[in-house]
C-alpha cells in the first residue's frame, strides 16, 4: 500500500498495516525532519524493521539532498541478513509499483572474513552492518570513517548498545599478550635494521612526515570529512609527533621500555585498582615515560607499519593492542579504570595476572557517531526505561517513544510466580540460592508446566553456574526424570557448537510433536540471538532475576562511575540491567500478533513495582493484580485457561480494524486519533 | 484310554488329586489325570487354557504342583511317590515350563487382541456388554466375524499401528527398589530393554558381544546398572567397566553430530555474531571461568549430567524418527546427504549465493502472514447459530450434486443480482390459495416442516434414555447385521445360523426392547421412540417368515 505519512509518500510492501507501524513511522519522520536523534521502543514482531526501511527509503527518495545514506546497524549476522531480505522485498515492491528499476544501492557487510572496503560503500544508499563497524574505533577507522555526514544511523536491537561501546574501548593485558608483544617489537627492530641497510630514504621520508605532524588528519577532521576516531584525540592532531619517538629506532626502544614497565606491573601479589592519572604518574616516576609520547603511540605505530610495508597486520595485533592502550590511557583521564588482578578469584593458587583497562563510559565510543551524523535512531523491542539510554550514552534525543502492541486478542500472558504450593517464597537471591525448598519448587513449576504447555518451553536461569547446580539437584531428586515423561530436555552448554546442535534437536522435537524443554541462560547467546516463534516457544520461564555478577571489580568500578558521573544509583542500574535481560528472555517467545506465549517470571521480586515498572510497556500493561505473587498451582490454572483460549482459531478477519488495518481503515478520522495514543511519549 | 493316538510325553504315577491316587499324563496338547484303575481321565486341561503353574516351596512336606487356568480355576496335583516325589514334580514342571509358553502365546495373543479391541473401542465394549454379558448371543458368535485378522496372517488394520516412539523417561521407569539387604532391585521389562537398545546402540552391541558368551543376561544388566553409564552423574573412571567404551562411543557420536553442524543457519550460534573484537579487547565478563584445569569434581559431574541429557534426548529423538536404522547409519546418511548438497550448490563462491535452506529460513523469519492479503480461494466459514437446524432442515428429495464453495458464492452472487434486478411480472403470480397453502406447508407443523417436529427428541427425552436408546440401536444393528449376513441361505451352516439369529432377535426384543418400552411408557414419553427399531425387527421377521415358508414348500 502507499501511505501518506505527514505529506511523505511511503511505499509499504504489504496489503495491511499495524496501527503501531504507522505510529512508529510518524515518530521516525519527525526525528528525521528535526535532524535529531531518537529513541524508539517497539515490541518485536510488529514489523519494526520494515517500517524503518520503508520510511527512510521514502525519505531518501523525497529529499535526496537532506538524507544521503542510511546506515543500518544490527547485532547478529542473522539479524543483518534479515534486514537485507526485507530490503529486497521493499525494493521489489518499488519496482512493481513504479514500474522502473530503481537505482538504489544497498550493501551488507558481515563477517570480517569477506570484508568489503570497496569505495562502493561511499556510494551506496544503504549500508547494513554490525555495530562494531561503527562503534569500534579500530574498525570504524577502516570502514566507516568516510561515511557522509548527512546519513541516518539506525541501531536496531540496541538494548545492549552501552555494553558494545564499552567493549570496543576496553583492553585486557596478560602475560601472554606481553610475550607476543615482545616478539612483535623484536620483529620490528629487525625489519628496521634491514630497511636501513637497503632503503634508508624511506625511513627519512617517514621522519619528515612525522615532523609535519598529523596535519592531514587535522585538515580532514576540521573540514569534516572523516568520522572522528576516539583513539585519536583532537589535541594530537595539531602537534607534531614528539621527538622522543620520532625515529623508528627510538620508537621501538620506547615501546620496549613501556613493555618492561607493564611486565613489572603484572608481577603483583594483590589486586591493584587505579585511575588513569595515577597510572601515568606511576609510569613517569618509575621509568620516566611522559604522557605526551604515550598519546602518540597508536598513530606512530600505524605509521611505522605502513612505512615498513608490513602486509599482515594481524601478526602485530599484540603490539597494536599495547599501543592502543598507551594512547587511551594517556588521553582519557576519566571514564576508564585500571585493575590488576594477580589471579582469578576462584583459583587463588594459580597465578594468572591480568591488567584490565576498562572503559566505564559508553558515551566515549559513541560520541563521534552522535556528533557526526545528523540523525541517530536507537531502537529495540526492549528499551525500558527509555530515559536511561540518553543518560548513559550522553546525547539529547528529539523524540523518545514507546509503542505498545495493539492486539485483537491478548496473546501474551505474563505471570509472576512468587510462591511454591507450600508457600515457600521463590527467589534466586543469594541467600536462598542453595535452598532445597526453592530449587524443588522451581522444579515443580517446570514439571507442572511441561504437562500443560504444548510443544516447546524455554526456561532461562540467571547464570550458567546456577543452572548447572539446579540441573544437578533436579537430577538427584528425580524431577528431571518426571519432566522427561512429558517432554525431551535440552540444555545450553558453554560450547557454542554443542548448544547449536541441542537447539536444532529442540526445534525438531517441537516440530514432530514430541515437545521439548530448553534450559538456557539469560545473557547467554541463546537469550540474545535465537527466536522461539510459535510452537518453538509456547512458554518462557524466567527462573530468578538475572542480575549481573556483582562481585566483579570491573562492574563495581562502573557502578561507582555511573553514580558519580550520571547520578544513577547502583541499584537502579543493576535492576535496569537485570530487567532488560529478563525482558529480552521472555520476549523471545512472542514474535508477532498471530503468535502466543506464556511469560512466567518465577521470582517474587518481580512483583515489586521497581522491578515491574522497568519492563517494557507492552509487557507491563498485561500484568494485572491477578497475575502477581501467584503460587505454582494458581499459575498453572491461569496458564491452562490462557492456552485453551489461544488454541481457538484466529483469523485475519478477527484482527482487521483492531490490530490490522486496511488503507481505508487507517485513513478514518477515528483511527488516526486512536493511533496518536499508541506512542507513549516520555 | 480314550485318545491313544495322542503322543504321551510324560507319565507320572502315584499322583494324587482330590485325595485320590492316580496317574498324570503330559501329552502334546494337554495335561490329563486319571484315577487309579480307571480307564478315563477325570481331569484334562488343554495347555492353552493354563495360565500358569505353581509349585509348593521346597521345604514343605507335600510336594505339589498347581495349575491355574485362565478362568481362574485351579487344579492341584500332589506327588505322592515318597522316594521320587520331588524328582517327579521337577520333571513335570520342567516339561510344562517348555510347553506352556508355546500355547500361551497363541492363547494370549487372541485374548490380548480381544481385550485390546474392547479397550480401544468403547462402542464395541458397550455392544459386548449388551449382547454377550446379557447372554443374548455367545462370546464366540460375537467374535466370530470380528477376529478374522487375528488367526489368519492377513494384516488387519489394527496391526498396522503407527510406530511408537520411545518415552523420554524410560530409564526413570526402572525404579530401583531396595530388597532389604543392602541391595537394589531393578525391574526390567522387554519394553525397557528394547528402548535401551534403540536409544543406545552401543549398549546393544555390547550385549550381543558379551551375552551369553561372557556374561549371563542378568550379570550384563547388573553391570549396566552399576556403571557410570547409567548413573549420569558418575564420571568415567574404571577401565574394567565394559560400558566405558559405550560412553566413549557416545562421546564420539555426540562429537560427530556437533562437528556436522546444524542445517538451519538461524540456530547456528557460532556464526551468530559478527565477531569483530580482537583478542585482548573487551570487558571480559568472566563470570567465574570454567577452564578445564581448575574444575572441581562436582562441576565436571554437573556438566557430565548436562551433556548426557542432551545426548539422551537427541538419541531418543533419533530412535523415534527412524526405526530400524542404527544411529551410526543415520549419522552417515546425514553426512553423505550434506556432502551431496554442497556439491550440487556449485555456485558457492559467488557473492550472492545463499544456501537455499538459509534463504527459506530467512524469508520465513521476516514474513508477516497477517499483513498480506490471503490469496487462497475465498471460502464461506460455516457459522452455525443453531446446529439442530442445520442437522434437521428440510431434506431435499434428491441427493444434490456436490457443489464447491466457489459455486455457492457464485450462486449467492447470482441470486443477489437477480434480486436486485427483480421486476415482478404481476400477470403471472401465484393464485392466492396456492400461496396460502405454500406458506402453510412451510410453517412449523406444515407438510414440508415435518422434520422439525422430530428434532425435538433431544430436548424432550432425558439424556440417560437417549443413551439407552443409542445402545439399543447399536445392539440391534449388530444383531441385524448377523441376521442379514446369512442371506442368501445356501449352506446348512447358514440355515442353522439364521434360525439362531432369529431367536436371538426375538430374545433381544423380549429382554431388551420391551423393558425399555415399558420404561418409557412409565415415564409418559412418546412410545414412538422404539417404533423404528420395532419396524426393523419386523422387517427381519417377515423376511425370515418368507424364507421359512419357501423352505417348507421346497421340502414338501
Amino acid at each position: 500500500m502507499k501511505l501518506n505519512i505527514e505529506g511523505l509518500l511511503v511505499y509499504f510492501p504489504y496489503d495491511y498495516i499495524y496501527p503501531e507501524q504507522y505510529s512508529y513511522m510518524l515518530e521516525l519522520k519527525r526525528t528525521l525532519d528535526a535532524k535529531g536523534h531518537g529513541v524508539l521502543e517497539m515490541p518485536s514482531g510488529t514489523g519494526k524493521t520494515i517500517s524503518l526501511l520503508s520510511l527512510i527509503v521514502a525519505y531518501q527518495r523525497a529529499f535526496p539532498l537532506e538524507v544521503t545514506k542510511l546506515i543500518y546497524c544490527s547485532r547478529t549476522v542473522p539479524e543483518i541478513e534479515k534486514v537485507v531480505e526485507e530490503l529486497r522485498k521493499l525494493m521489489e515492491f518499488y519496482t512493481k509499483e513504479t514500474g522502473e528499476s530503481n537505482n538504489f544501492l544497498a550493501l551488507a557487510l558481515s563477517s570480517r572474513k569477506n570484508l568489503c572496503i570497496h569505495p562502493e560503500i561511499l556510494h551506496a544508499n544503504i549500508v547494513v552492518y554490525s555495530y562494531h563497524y561503527l562503534l569500534d574505533p579500530k574498525i570504524a577507522d577502516l570502514v566507516s570513517k568516510e561515511l557522509a555526514k548527512k546519513s541516518v544511523v539506525v541501531f536496531d536491537e540496541a538494548h545492549n548498545i552501552d555494553n558494545v561501546c564499552i567493549d570496543s574501548m576496553s583492553v585486557n593485558i596478560t602475560r601472554r599478550t606481553l610475550d607476543r608483544c615482545q616478539n612483535n617489537v623484536d620483529t620490528l627492530q629487525n625489519t628496521i635494521h634491514k630497511i636501513k641497510e637497503t632503503d634508508a630514504a624511506k625511513l627519512r621520508e617517514e621522519y619528515r612526515r612525522l615532523v609535519e605532524g598529523l596535519k592531514e588528519a587535522n585538515v580532514a577532521r576540521e573540514t569534516d570529512i572523516y568520522l572522528a576516531n576516539p583513539v585519536l584525540p583532537d589535541e594530537i592532531l595539531q602537534e607534531a609527533v614528539p621527538g622522543s619517538i620520532r625515529t623508528a629506532e627510538h620508537f621501538v626502544g620506547f615501546m620496549r621500555r613501556f613493555l618492561e614497565y607493564l611486565k613489572s606491573r603484572l608481577r603483583v601479589q594483590h589486586v591493584v585498582q587505579e585511575s588513569a592519572p595515577q597510572f601515568l604518574k606511576d609510569i613517569f616516576d618509575k621509568v620516566c615515560i611522559d604522557r605526551k609520547p604515550l598519546r602518540f603511540c597508536a598513530e606512530r605505530l600505524q605509521s611505522l607499519l605502513r612505512t615498513l610495508e608490513i602486509a599482515d597486520i594481524a601478526d602485530f595485533s599484540a603490539v597494536t593492542l599495547i599501543s592502543n592502550f598507551a594512547t587511551l590511557v594517556s588521553t582519557y583521564s576519566q571514564g576508564f579504570t585500571i585493575i590488576i588482578e594477580p589471579f582469578e578469584d576462584r583459583t587463588p593458587t594459580i597465578a594468572n595476572p591480568v591488567l584490565h583497562f576498562s572503559c566505564m563510559d559508553p558515551s566515549i565510543a559513541i560520541k563521534p557517531v552522535f556528533q557526526r551524523f545528523q540523525s541517530v535512531v536507537i531502537t529495540s523491542g526492549t528499551l525500558s526505561p527509555l530515559d536511561i539510554y540518553p543518560r548513559i550514552l550522553d546525547f539529547r534525543p528529539v523524540t523518545m517513544a514507546s509503542f505498545t502492541m495493539t492486539l485483537a486478542r491478548t496473546c501474551l500472558c505474563p505471570l509472576i510466580v512468587g510462591r511454591g504450593n507450600d508457600q515457600v517464597a521463590l527467589s534466586s537471591k543469594f541467600e536462598t540460592r542453595e535452598d532445597f525448598a526453592v530449587i524443588r519448587n522451581y522444579g515443580n513449576l517446570l514439571l507442572e508446566m511441561s504437562a500443560i504447555v504444548p510443544d516447546g518451553i524455554v526456561a532461562f536461569f540467571t547464570s550458567y553456574v546456577y543452572m548447572e547446580n539446579i540441573v544437578a539437584s533436579w537430577y538427584e531428586q528425580g524431577i528431571l526424570e518426571n519432566i522427561q515423561r512429558n517432554k525431551l530436555i535440552f540444555i545450553e552448554t558453554q560450547d557454542a557448537a554443542e548448544t547449536s546442535m541441542a537447539l536444532e534437536k529442540y526445534q525438531e522435537a517441537c516440530e514432530n510433536g514430541r515437545g521439548a524443554i530448553l534450559l538456557s541462560v539469560a545473557r547467554g547467546k541463546v537469550s540474545e540471538g535465537i527466536d522461539f516463534v510459535h510452537h518453538y516457544g509456547r512458554a518462557v520461564l524466567m527462573f530468578g532475576v538475572p542480575y549481573v555478577y556483582t562481585q566483579s571489580r570491573i562492574l563495581k568500578a562502573r557502578l561507582e562511575y555511573l553514580r558519580d558521573q550520571f547520578q544513577i544509583r547502583e541499584n537502579d542500574f543493576l535492576t535496569f540491567d537485570a530487567m532488560r535481560h529478563a525482558a529480552q528472555c521472555v520476549g523471545r517467545a512472542i514474535r508477532g500478533k498471530t503468535d502466543y506465549g506464556l511469560m512466567i517470571f518465577a521470582d517474587k521480586r518481580y512483583a515489586r513495582a521497581d522491578k515491574r515498572g522497568k519492563l517494557p510497556r507492552w509487557i507491563q500493561e498485561h500484568i494485572n493484580d491477578g497475575s502477581l505473587n501467584l503460587t505454582v498451582d494458581e499459575a498453572v490454572q491461569l496458564s491452562k485457561h490462557f492456552l485453551r483460549q489461544m488454541a481457538q482459531p484466529f483469523r485475519q478477519e478477527d484482527q482487521l480494524g483492531l490490530s490490522l488495518l486496511t488503507l481505508e481503515q487507517l485513513e478514518s478520522e477515528e483511527m488516526l486519533q486512536k493511533i496518536t495514543q499508541i506512542a507513549h511519549q516520555t | 484310554m480314550t485318545s491313544l493316538s495322542e503322543e504321551v510325553l510324560l507319565v507320572v504315577k502315584k499322583v494324587r488329586q482330590k485325595k485320590q491316587d492316580g496317574t498324570l499324563y503330559l501329552m502334546a496338547e494337554r495335561i490329563a489325570w486319571g484315577p487309579e484303575g480307571k480307564d478315563r481321565f477325570t481331569v484334562s486341561h488343554l495347555y492353552a487354557d493354563i495360565r500358569c503353574q505353581k509349585i509348593s516351596p521346597d521345604g514343605k512336606a507335600k510336594v505339589q504342583l498347581q495349575l491355574v487356568l485362565h478362568t481362574g480355576e485351579s487344579t492341584t496335583f500332589h506327588f505322592a511317590n515318597e522316594s521320587t516325589a520331588l524328582k517327579d514334580r521337577e520333571a513335570a514342571k520342567e516339561l510344562l515350563q517348555q510347553l506352556l509358553p508355546k500355547f500361551k502365546k497363541k492363547a494370549n495373543k487372541e485374548l490380548e487382541e480381544k481385550n485390546r479391541m474392547l479397550q480401544e473401542d468403547p462402542v464395541l465394549f458397550q455392544l459386548y456388554k449388551d449382547l454377550v454379558v446379557s447372554q443374548v448371543i455367545s462370546a464366540e458368535e460375537f467374535w466370530a466375524n470380528r477376529l478374522g485378522g487375528i488367526n489368519n496372517t492377513d494384516p488387519s488394520p489394527y496391526n498396522n499401528k503407527q510406530e511408537v516412539g520411545i518415552s523420554g523417561a524410560f530409564l526413570a521407569d526402572i525404579r530401583p527398589q531396595t530388597d532389604g539387604c543392602n541391595g537394589l532391585r531393578y525391574n526390567l521389562t522387554a519394553d525397557i530393554i528394547e528402548s535401551i537398545f534403540r536409544t543406545y546402540p552401543a549398549v546393544k552391541q555390547k550385549y550381543s558381544e558379551n551375552v551369553p558368551h561372557n556374561l549371563t543376561e542378568k550379570e550384563f544388566w547388573t553391570r549396566f546398572f552399576q556403571s557410570h553409564y547409567f548413573h549420569r552423574d558418575r564420571i568415567n573412571t574404571g577401565t574394567q567397566d565394559i560400558f566405558s567404551e559405550c560412553a566413549k562411543q557416545d562421546e564420539k557420536g555426540l562429537k560427530s553430530l556437533v562437528t556436522q553442524g546444524v542445517k538451519n543457519p538461524l540456530v547456528d550460534l557460532q556464526s551468530l555474531e559478527d565477531k569483530t573484537l580482537d583478542e585482548g579487547y573487551g570487558i571480559c565478563t568472566t563470570q567465574p571461568s570454567t577452564s578445564n584445569a581448575n574444575k572441581s569434581v562436582k562441576d565436571s559431574s554437573n556438566s557430565a549430567i548436562i551433556k548426557r541429557f542432551n545426548h539422551h534426548s537427541a538419541m531418543v529423538l533419533a530412535a523415534g524418527s527412524r526405526r530400524g536404522f542404527s544411529v551410526s547409519f543415520i549419522i552417515f546418511l546425514k553426512i553423505s546427504s550434506s556432502e551431496t548438497s554442497s556439491t550440487d550448490g556449485n555456485s558457492r563462491d559467488s557473492d550472492f549465493f545463499q544456501p537455499p535452506v538459509k534463504k527459506v529460513k530467512l524469508q520465513e523469519a521476516i514474513e508477516f502472514e497477517d499483513l498480506q492479503r490471503e490469496n487462497r480461494p475465498k471460502t464461506v466459514p460455516l457459522n452455525l447459530k443453531k446446529s439442530d437446524r442445520y442437522a434437521h432442515g428440510p431434506v431435499p428429495l434428491q441427493s444434490q450434486q456436490y457443489t464447491t464453495s466457489q459455486d455457492i458464492i457464485n450462486s449467492v452472487n447470482y441470486i443477489r443480482h437477480e434480486m436486485a434486478n427483480y421486476k415482478p411480472s404481476l400477470t403471472q403470480v401465484l393464485s392466492s390459495t396456492a400461496a396460502t397453502s405454500a406458506i402453510a406447508a412451510l410453517s412449523p407443523g406444515g407438510v414440508l416442516m415435518q422434520g422439525g417436529a422430530q428434532q425435538a427428541i433431544n430436548q424432550m427425552v432425558p439424556t440417560e434414555v437417549q443413551g439407552e436408546l443409542k445402545h439399543l440401536y447399536v445392539a440391534a444393528g449388530e444383531l441385524l447385521r448377523h441376521f442379514w449376513s446369512c442371506f442368501p441361505v445356501n449352506t446348512p451352516f447358514l440355515e442353522e445360523k439364521v434360525i439362531k439369529m432369529k431367536s436371538n432377535l426375538e430374545r433381544f426384543q423380549m429382554t431388551k426392547l420391551h423393558p425399555f418400552k415399558e420404561k418409557i411408557q412409565r415415564q409418559y414419553l412418546s412410545t414412538n421412540l422404539t417404533g423404528h427399531l420395532e419396524e426393523m425387527l419386523q422387517t427381519a421377521y417377515s423376511k425370515f417368515q418368507i424364507w421359512q415358508t419357501r423352505r417348507m414348500m421346497r421340502k414338501t
